[in-house]
């Protein structure tokens, strides 16, 4: 005779072993016979919101609607230093443009994603709704338009049956007087049906059955006042609940709150409040480290990175920060050994492969740098990867001198991705060599229209105008240009220049 | 040698002694790639299912 298994001993093991698929249907019969067991049904909640789970602190996708219509910020100008929506305003001693490239909302670019630093804050309402023309940079209207609704509604659509808990039927009221089931319920709520309301009425009433005095049931309340838009009240909630208990999650939550409405100041004391009681904490470290890096303060973000390092020696994210650092500091050598160790590590994608390719080239250590270009293009999952491996493999060629190579490296770049600004502005420095100002002036200026925030563009419209003789198009662009970089020298030369001629006139 | 004299031949700046001073167009800088985040390969990943899940279940609809 087999001996079977208890299913929901399997179901358990399955769910342990995260085959998170096998533990929901398995749940799914033993509901079928027996539709009141309880164990079965906060299991099949948990296998459910395990399989769509984000870890909460990272995620943080901002729409125009919060970014324009903005009623927590308090004054229209911020004091420098004070601000991460005026990057360009603290002296952190980092790489100017001409070195290290911008990210749209003039930010030099970072070692590392994730989900709030995907696309920079735009700073016109202008620049804002002309962003998602592009396909890598789509913004949504508000977050409640964002990726929450899309998963949601996915999620329902994969099931044919319609939802496995109704909420509109649900009796939120007696599942909140059950603290074992009401916990999996919230989860299942929030993370799986991104029903945020009906996860704060439960939240609500079960924090009240709990007297107030339930740590977790707070946190819980300001996760879903955050994802309402409601900052004050949700730091309301992570205080009250920093007081029963400390705890580094709900450290980072806070923060989270004040970086949204503009208080990276308060953000950074936060951070260091908790280090005192959680002192060598990685994820409070890397938050300062982060948030010195959004506001421009390279030298002391870097700092924290190392500090990060001594603590967790794998943090992916601060190796390759201080990797990319050290190669836009003129040391390539040096960000080759970080990228290398990250090889080590077990990362293998294109990106990692891209940066070992141009660290090898700038190291000169040439003989790496061709097969590491080639892996990454092998390794490229979509047409924006592929596009920025070209461009980047036209550097090479351009260092190597190999111009026809270079111009058709970054063709190439922009046949997978039309929007590629610095493959046109590279593509028409290398018409112009070739005599062709027409087409030259023409790809420069698609490239202005695409990238506003790059000065090169600009600065090369500049001095195409200029050279045949159109001078006023060469101040306006030159003025462009000293928008988008106020320190760079040549255009400040130029401007004068040009100004001089007019004085003349 | 007179040969060699027409291949090589001096070069005289016609316009300016220093050629440093005159600016040149620039090239947009090479790009490092930043790597993702964890959390952000999931969100992708998922993006990438659940759109692939509506086709499917689409094109299931089309052939009713």
């Amino acid at each position: 005779m087999e001996v079977t298994m208890d299913p929901l001993f399997l179901a358990w093991s399955y769910f342990r072993r995260r085959k998170l698929q096998q533990c929901s249907d398995i749940c799914t019969k033993i509901l079928q016979e027996n539709p009141y067991d309880q164990a079965a049904w906060s299991l099949k909640t948990r296998a459910m919101s395990e399989m769509v789970y984000i870890d909460e602190v990272e995620v943080d996708e901002e729409g125009i609607a919060e970014m324009m219509l903005d009623e927590s910020s308090i004054a229209q100008v911020a004091r420098p230093g004070t601000s991460l929506r005026l990057p360009g305003t603290s002296q952190g001693g980092g790489p100017t443009p001409a070195i290290r490239p911008m990210t749209q909302s003039g930010r030099p670019i970072t070692g590392f994603v994730r989900p709030s630093t995907q696309s920079g804050r735009p700073g016109t309402m202008e620049q804002a709704i002309k962003t998602p023309r592009t396909a890598s940079t789509a913004r949504p209207v508000t977050s409640a338009s964002g990726r929450f609704i899309r998963l949601g509604t996915a999620s329902m659509i994969t099931n044919p049956d319609g939802p496995f808990i109704n909420l509109s039927r649900l009796n939120l009221a007696k599942y909140s007087q059950k603290p074992n089931m009401s916990r999996t319920l919230f989860e299942y709520i929030f993370h799986h049906e991104n029903d945020v309301k009906n996860a704060l009425d439960l939240a609500a009433q079960a924090t009240e059955h709990a007297q107030f005095k339930d740590w977790w049931w707070k946190v819980q309340l300001g996760k879903c006042y955050y994802r309402l838009g409601l900052y004050r009240e949700a730091e309301k909630q992570f205080r009250s609940a920093l007081n029963h208990q400390e705890v580094v999650d709900t450290y980072l939550y806070l923060a989270k709150v004040y970086q949204r409405i503009d208080q990276p100041v308060t953000a950074l004391n936060l951070f260091k409040q908790g280090l005192d009681h959680f002192p060598g904490e990685v994820t409070l470290l890397t938050g300062i480290a982060r948030i010195h890096e959004e506001m421009n303060n390279i030298s002391s973000a870097t700092e924290y990175y190392k500090d990060v390092l001594k603590q967790d020696n794998t943090h992916v994210e601060a190796i390759a920060c201080i990797g990319s650092n050290h190669f836009y500091t003129d040391q390539p050598e040096i960000a080759l050994r970080f990228y290398r160790r990250l090889l080590q590590m077990g990362v293998y994608n294109c990106q990692l492969y891209n940066n070992l390719g141009l660290c090898c080239f700038y190291a000169q250590q040439y003989d790496m740098t061709l097969s590491s270009f080639e892996r990454a293009l092998a390794l490229a999952g979509n047409d924006e990867e592929q596009a920025d491996v070209w461009y980047n493999i036209g550097h090479v060629a351009v260092g190597i001198g190999d111009l026809t190579m270079a111009y058709q490296c970054f063709k190439l770049a922009l046949a997978f991705n039309n929007d590629h600004a610095e493959a046109y502005n590279n593509l028409a420095v290398l018409e112009l060599r070739k005599g062709r100002i027409d087409q030259s002036k023409a790809f420069l200026q698609t490239a202005a229209s695409l990238a506003p925030h790059m000065y090169e563009p600009h600065f090369n419209l500049s001095i195409l105008s200029e050279k045949i003789g159109d001078l006023q198009s060469s101040y306006t662009a030159a003025q462009k240009s000293e928008n988008a970089f106020p320190e760079h020298v040549d255009t400040q030369q130029l401007l004068k220049q040009l100004q001089q001629h007019f004085a003349e006139l | 040698m007179p040969e060699v004299k027409t291949i090589f031949k001096e070069v005289l700046p016609k316009q300016q002694l220093s050629m440093e001073d005159v600016s040149t167009m620039v090239l947009c800088k090479p790009k490092l790639l930043p790597l993702k985040s964890v959390t952000l390969e999931k969100l992708e990943k998922m993006q990438i299912e659940a759109q692939e899940a509506v086709r499917q279940q689409e094109l299931a609809m089309k052939e009713q």
